[in-house]
């Protein structure tokens, strides 16, 4: 682990050329390194941008007109001193400031340490550490939003809700466990399991909306599966908007597994094209065929690609089986030429799920599918709130409260007493303070001083 | 007198006397110093023993060989389990106590070692050389410096509410330690001078009436249990005749009087600076703090079956006499009532236990031990539990053994251990079962299963403890094998194991047992704690299972031991605030760190690297 108590300084806006750049310096010798590698004499004022020149350290010559601030720590995005100079953002020159900044004593910040380091100041709570390094590396401009909301808040606020709900019960259950006779009554099991049966559903919607989060953060792999020739890769090309898999007349020309990834409205998708699906005895044929069937296995959801001119056969209902259950697309190709069946008047395909006829000579059916895949991934309901949480650890707690909660609502009703019942509560509530960082020992019992009147 | 002993005892309250016991059975010399004799054991307070998580401690003193359980048992008059419609890890028994017969049985029991030597006398300060505690000096008769000193390698200081005591009554101000007792002020200024850290708390009494002017009739009564559940493994049962108490509320004209004279309360004038205990808050803030509140729970407890004092609990107060008086008359049942002594609050210094080990062993004065209240703690039986490890890691720095520390997964008195002297008092502290996070573990009907053969490596349990101990625990173990082995008719005609039918919260062992199937060993008189103990480590089997992956996780970073010399001020990252918090408390372990208060897991993450490395 690198040193936390030195002076650190990095780009902290994205790389490439743009309007504005911005040099950070954060640490106790931030405002001595601003003094020698600006040209301002007097000492930078707190909080307010001052119009200066950078100059090179060695020649003293200016290599940038810059506004510099200077935020003095506690109340600095990191917690500790920090002067922002922000210049005209060609990449050249800021990585000179950069340098200026190293040979006057700073050391060049390691990626994500000025958020590491705000967080060990207390700045940030886990949630927002972990946002913020989110945001930064967000790559669709959905993905970038989720980021930002999190970073503001919006998932603390959403956990910390439910974490109130949560606290208020467990007090009320530990005040007539520590409190029997004191002539009050706090609540009984049986209500609490009530409670705990209501919260268990909102933290499942939470992770209903974190895991479309998740889509958004992490993305999500879609394989394109089907008999050889039907047009998995003139289907993958169009989706990638470019050629990237040889389309060929010859049935068997994809062998190996093509990939590409592709923002599909805000979602990071990585589609893979696949070998032909079909029984075959030739070796390096049916290798493909394995990976193909590995990477249906994989995916979060997948497109089957049927042949509309022609009749369905063994292999086609084979991978349509092995396929059902699972988030799918059908797609039935080539409408253009004469039909040897139609997913309408075929009985079996009526429970298949989504059916789309195309034509994929032309760009014409992208758009259809495009969107016919998008709300296959958001599981029918359209992503119109943004989620508030993507984190996978978020939503791994989040399901270990939820099976915390449903554990105590089902004991409460079976007539459980409250010390197991709030074994169960605790556990819930361990899980979602983990998320947000925060943990307090002696909580339940303020809770209960300050609620109710206790005591002898 | 004798002048070398093994351990000096400052004390013989609850702690001290338990720390003198201990340390005597373990074969040590041992001075007890009192400021009177006729105060040991004494219960300034609600005479009464137990209750939630206090009794949890009074059984695992009893186990490990303590007194206190058996003090209760043989002088209670009123026995009460608490929580007895809910499960066996919250129930708790507590006990009115007739207060003269329990400081003298205890006193007489002291007087049976003959490894103690009573002291009368206050002392005057704490000899310390090079770190390291030598004796103590003790004051003259008259009270002033100067008098004999006394050497020990351990001294035990267990001063209770006496260190620069003051006692309020209206505006009128006494130096006392307790009502009519003088306090210790040298002896306080000698421990400030050996640089451990103060603070000053605040605790308070109600007023005393005598019985034979109460009109009882008009009363509702309160009673206890029709069959007394003990407190010590060693009794068996307890056949004593039971008395009553009455219950009372509030009433709207004893609101208006206390908010009336409300500016006259030292509590409310700004004369006492010490904080109180919230869990036991005067009539003063009852009133003031929960003003939406109608009426409050009262009880009149007798303090002995022929004793005259009656105690009114739940009206602590330190208003002055007068008001005092019309505050009981303004009660249905008490207009005649006679006060024999008024209520008060007391201020008093205590030591930050954070100066101290988890053995109660103060960090920078090797031998100095203190236990009970002038740890920041309240409560007869948290003082007790402190008197009992405090005791018996004298006698083990005596005989140049390892410190004996209880985990917080052993016992509730490793919670209080760990508790004062990884976070601290802010107020007076008191055990509650929301303390303990593996309280399911933690129970009264396991308490000798989990420290009695500990107690016995230390040299506390006797030869009859440990007989009668291992009696029951091969019944329990034999019983635990039937259970496991056996399947069942239930009540619906299904069958099915013991052992799983017992997790069902309808299901219970004694009906299991009384048909033909399942054959339970049990000794005549311990029929219940027998039942109790098996049934019990069945019902709670599946959570147990469950909670081992976490206090396995937890005993990880508890087996992580930070060295004494660890310089946090050096660690990089870690904020000055943190870094000062974990120089002042000098955890043992990251598991200790990680419980101080405001320390992050980030900053363990932090020291944990670099322990490691
Ligand atoms: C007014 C009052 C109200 C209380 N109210 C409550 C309550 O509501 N609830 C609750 O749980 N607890 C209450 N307590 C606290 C409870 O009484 C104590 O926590 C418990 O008795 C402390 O035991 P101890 O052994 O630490 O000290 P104590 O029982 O106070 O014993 C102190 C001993 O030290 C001796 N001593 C002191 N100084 C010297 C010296 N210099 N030399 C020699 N001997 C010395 C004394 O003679 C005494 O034997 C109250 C206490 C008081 C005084
Ligand atoms: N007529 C027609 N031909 C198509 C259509 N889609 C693909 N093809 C042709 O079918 C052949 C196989 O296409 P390809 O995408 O390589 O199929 P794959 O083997 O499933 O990857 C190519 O010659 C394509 O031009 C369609 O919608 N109509
Ligand atoms: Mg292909």
């Amino acid at each position: 682990m690198f040193a936390t108590d030195d002076t650190i300084v990095a780009i902290a806006t994205p790389p490439g050329p743009g309007g504005v750049g911005i040099v950070r310096v954060s640490g106790p010798g931030a405002i001595g390194i601003a003094g020698r590698i600006l040209s301002t004499s007097s000492r930078l004022a707190p909080r307010r941008a001052t119009l200066t020149n950078a100059l090179d350290p060695v020649d003293r010559r200016p290599l940038d007109r810059v506004l510099a601030t200077y935020f003095p720590g506690p109340r600095s995005y990191t917690g500790e001193d920090v002067v922002e100079v922000s210049g005209h953002g060609s990449p050249v020159i800021l990585r000179q400031i950069v340098t200026a900044a190293t040979a006057a004593g700073a050391r060049l910040a390691e990626p994500g340490e000025f958020t590491l380091r705000a967080f060990l100041r207390g700045r940030l709570d886990l949630v927002q550490a972990e946002a913020v390094h989110d945001l930064v590396t967000a790559v669709t401009p959905r993905q970038a939003r989720v980021a930002f909301d999190q970073l503001e808040g919006t998932a603390t606020a959403a956990i910390g809700a439910l974490d109130r709900v949560l606290f208020d019960l467990v007090a009320r259950l530990e005040a007539s466990l520590d409190f029997p006779d004191e002539g009050y009554h706090f609540i009984d099991a049986r209500a609490a399991g009530v409670e705990a049966a209501s919260l268990a559903a909102r933290v499942h919607d939470l992770i209903v909306s974190a895991q479309r989060g998740r889509l958004i953060r992490d993305g999500c792999q879609v394989a394109v599966a089907g008999r050889p020739n039907v047009g998995k890769s003139s289907l993958f090309n169009q989706l990638c908007g470019v050629q990237r898999a040889i389309v060929a007349g010859a049935a068997g020309t994809t062998r190996d597994l093509v990939t590409e990834t592709v923002d599909l409205g805000g979602i990071p998708v990585t589609l893979v094209d696949t070998a032909g699906i079909r029984t075959t005895t030739e070796e390096v044929e049916a290798e493909g065929v394995r990976r193909a069937r590995a990477a249906v296995d994989v995916a979060a959801a997948v497109i089957v690609v049927l042949d509309r001119s022609r009749p369905l056969d063994a292999d086609d209902w084979a991978l349509l089986e092995e396929t059902a259950g699972r988030p799918r697309l059908v797609v039935v190709n080539k409408r253009d030429l004469r039909a040897a069946w139609s997913p309408a008047v075929e009985p079996r395909m009526a429970a298949c799920g989504p059916v789309l006829e195309t034509c994929l000579i032309d760009g014409s059916a992208a758009t259809a599918i495009r969107g016919a895949l998008l709300q296959v991934l958001e599981g029918g309901t359209p992503i119109r709130d943004t989620p508030a949480i993507s984190n996978v650890r978020h939503i791994d707690l989040l399901g270990r409260a939820e099976r915390a909660l449903r554990r105590a609502s089902a004991a409460a009703a079976g007539g459980a007493s409250e010390e197991l019942v709030l074994a169960d509560l605790e556990e819930a509530r361990r899980a979602l303070e983990e998320i947000s960082g925060k943990r307090t020992p002696d909580a339940v019992l303020e809770r209960i001083f300050e609620q109710f009147c206790i005591g002898k | 007198m004798e002048s070398r002993f093994d351990v000096i005892v400052i004390g013989a309250g609850h702690a001290g006397v338990e720390a003198a016991r201990a340390a005597a059975r373990m074969g040590c010399r041992v001075a007890i110093c009192t400021l009177s004799e006729a105060t040991v054991a004494h219960m300034p307070c609600n005479p009464a023993i137990g209750g939630t998580a206090k009794g949890h401690l009074v059984r695992e003193i009893d186990a490990l060989g303590g007194l206190m359980g058996e003090a209760i048992d043989a002088t209670g008059i009123q026995f009460k389990l608490l929580n007895r419609s809910r499960g066996p890890a919250v129930r708790s028994p507590r006990a009115q106590a007739d207060k003269r017969r329990y400081g003298a049985w205890v006193a007489e029991a002291l007087c049976r070692e003959e490894r103690i030597t009573w002291v009368v006398c206050r002392v005057g300060g704490v000899l310390v050389r090079h770190g390291r505690v030598l004796g103590v000096d003790l004051e003259t008769a008259g009270g002033e410096a100067g008098g004999e000193t006394l050497h020990a390698r351990a001294v035990v200081v267990t001063t209770g509410t006496f260190l620069n005591g003051l006692v309020h009554v209206g505006r009128r101000r006494t130096p006392a330690g307790r009502a009519g007792e003088p306090p210790s002020q040298r002896l306080a200024e000698s421990l400030k001078a050996l640089g451990l850290p103060w603070g000053r708390l605040k605790t308070g009494t109600p007023p005393r009436l005598h019985r034979r002017s109460i009109r009882f009739e008009r009363l509702e009564r309160a009673l206890g249990d029709e069959q007394p559940v003990p407190f010590s493994f060693m009794t068996g049962r307890i056949d004593r005749r039971q008395i009553e108490c009455h219950q009372m509320h509030t009433t709207e004209r004893v609101h208006e009087i206390v908010r009336a004279n409300i500016q006259r309360s030292p509590l409310y004038n700004g004369q006492i600076e010490g904080i109180g205990p919230r869990y036991c808050p005067s009539l003063e803030d009852k009133v003031m703090r929960f003003p939406h509140h109608e009426r409050h729970q009262i009880f009149l407890e007798p303090e002995g079956v022929d004793a005259d004092e009656v105690y009114v609990n739940g009206y602590s107060m330190s208003l002055p006499v007068e008001v005092q008086e019309s505050l009981v008359h303004a009660l249905p049942g008490l207009e005649d009532a006679e006060m024999m002594r008024p209520g008060y609050a007391v201020e008093y210094d205590f030591v930050q236990p954070t100066a101290l080990s988890r053995s109660y062993e103060a960090k920078d004065v090797a031998g100095l031990f203190l236990a009970g209240q002038v740890n920041g703690t309240s409560g007869y039986e948290e003082a007790a539990g402190q008197g009992v490890l405090a005791g018996i890691n004298a006698a083990r720095a005596v005989a140049c053994e390892e410190p004996f520390v209880l985990g917080r997964d052993e016992a509730y008195l490793g919670v209080l251990a760990d508790d004062l002297t990884t976070r601290g008092c802010l107020e007076p502290y008191r055990m509650f079962t929301s303390r303990a996070e593996y309280r399911l573990l933690l129970r009264i009907d396991n308490a000798d299963l989990r420290l009695t053969e500990r107690g016995r490596e230390v040299g506390l349990v006797d030869d009859r403890r440990w007989a009668r101990f291992q009696d029951r625990r091969s019944r329990f173990e034999e019983n635990a094998r039937r259970v496991a082995r056996t399947t069942v008719t239930l009540a619906d005609g299904n069958r099915a194991r013991a052992s799983q039918a017992l997790r069902r919260p309808d299901v219970e062992l004694e009906w299991l047992a009384r048909g033909n199937e399942l054959r339970l060993e049990v000794a005549p008189g311990e029929e219940r704690e027998d039942l109790w103990s098996v049934e019990t480590h069945f019902k709670y089997a599946g959570y147990l299972e469950r909670q081992e992956a976490t206090i396995e996780r937890a005993r990880r970073l508890e087996h992580r031991r930070i060295p004494a010399s660890f310089s946090y001020s050096s660690l990089p990252g870690l904020s000055r605030e943190i870094a000062e918090r974990l120089t002042e408390t000098r955890p043992d372990t990251l598991g200790q760190a990680l419980r101080i208060p405001g320390v992050t897991p980030a900053a363990v993450a932090l020291i944990g690297a670099k322990v490691s490395a």
